[in-house]
């Protein structure tokens, strides 16, 4: 075990921020009933995701895992345009943000 | 493993307390007992890095996280979106100060730019929008019921501690590192460095940084051209396409009368003697 590195404390903290964040997320996807707020919660499980990149990243000593939150902060930016087009389409044809406006489709 | 399950379980009766809209002294209790489970998240995770790892700056490390995970609790309880919003903004600061303490300078800087700066503010756009809070009779400004109540937050709750004690689990058992990668990392960047500065006439080192110590976004942005140029591309192909998509998801269909089209074609109107605020009204 000499030759071996411990995580150091910098990175567990980022490690468990993360989980703590991707948790908080889901948990907020599944409870909240505005439209908009469960796609805020989509972005604070990408938000877990890259400090977890990030982590790792500085744990191997890897700039890949930087490189890779430059795509997801690409990818999220995509997905904000068109999840808030799809909810400001939503909207207009119920005037509501409620997603129980739209139950009747998984019945 | 079983210590992950207790953290998560004290954690998860807290956020339960927080998300439930009852009496404001259940709530606060229920945010003090979710603290301490984090807490206790982060001090068995401090446990499994050495006693030597930990650094001056862990302190500061700990704050910064404790307010990430506050502002992420405010995102999902808050009653008011634009409030939301706003918390979430303070997740993204704490977020990047995290990548800023494990040298990430370059995208701690991005993401306050792109997330906080152009993301949030597209949310803050559509909010205000789509949404006029309710006023009671006295016009007091109050939140829609569907932000107010959540929906199942038990079984919510349930599932994210399991989640959130087998993400606990994993962390300990991330494998320990050879302590040589890391050098290797660095070397393979700095050759790339080397390489590009020969290649490239006008790329200087920065000022005041030696040439065998390359800063963070040198490296990021030459392993992101040299390693991943076909994702480069694609990347850009995803925001075209979302551009285009957001254009068509969100274009109004406007019927135009006669006169409007004629206009539109550049032709003059038929119709001269209308009022300007009535023609805008068709």
């Amino acid at each position: 075990m000499s030759e071996l590195a411990q995580p150091s404390a910098g990175v567990v903290i980022a490690l468990v921020l993360s989980a703590a964040l991707f948790t908080i997320g889901l948990v907020g996807f599944l409870v909240r009933r505005n439209m908009i707020l469960m796609f805020l919660c989509t972005e604070l499980m990408l938000q877990a995701a890259a400090i977890a990149f990030i982590a790792f990243g500085k744990m191997r000593g890897d700039v890949g895992g930087q490189v890779f939150v430059i795509f997801i902060l690409t990818v999220a930016a995509a997905e904000a345009a068109l999840a808030l087009g799809l909810v400001v389409l939503l909207y207009r044809r119920r005037e509501t943000l409620s997603a129980e406006a739209w139950q009747e489709l998984h019945e | 493993m079983t210590p992950w399950y207790l953290a998560a379980a004290i954690a998860a009766a807290g956020l339960v307390m927080v998300l439930r809209p009852g009496r404001a002294a259940l709530r606060r209790a229920g945010a003090v007992i979710g603290l301490a489970g984090f807490a206790l998240l982060m001090g068995f995770g401090l446990r499994l890095a050495g006693a030597s790892a930990t650094s001056a700056s862990t302190p500061l490390a700990l704050a910064v996280a404790t307010v990430g995970v506050i502002g992420a609790v405010r995102v999902i309880t808050h009653p008011r979106p634009v409030f939301a919003a706003i918390y979430f903004v303070l997740t993204v600061i704490a977020a990047a100060a995290i990548f800023l303490m494990l040298e990430a300078e370059f995208l701690a800087f991005a993401l306050v730019i792109v997330y906080a700066g152009a993301i949030l503010i597209t949310y803050m756009f559509v909010l205000m929008l789509a949404h006029q809070s309710p006023e009671d009779e006295i016009g007091r400004i109050g939140a829609e019921d569907y932000d107010r109540v959540p929906r199942e937050p038990f079984v919510a709750v349930f599932l994210g501690f399991f989640l959130l004690a087998a993400l606990g689990s994993v962390i300990e058992r991330v494998p320990p590192m050879a302590a040589d990668a890391a050098p290797s990392a660095t070397i393979r960047a700095t050759d790339n460095l080397v390489q590009a500065q020969q290649r490239l006439p006008g790329m200087q080192a920065g000022e005041g940084t030696p040439a065998d110590q390359p800063d963070n976004v040198h490296v990021v942005g030459l392993d992101l051209v040299a390693r991943y140029p076909a994702s480069l591309e694609l990347a850009g192909v995803i925001l075209l396409m979302a551009m285009f998509g957001a254009v068509v998801l969100a274009r109004r269909q406007i019927e135009l009368g006669e006169d409007d089209r004629r206009k539109a074609a550049g032709m003059g109107g038929m119709v001269l003697d209308l009022p300007e605020n009535e023609r805008g009204g068709a």
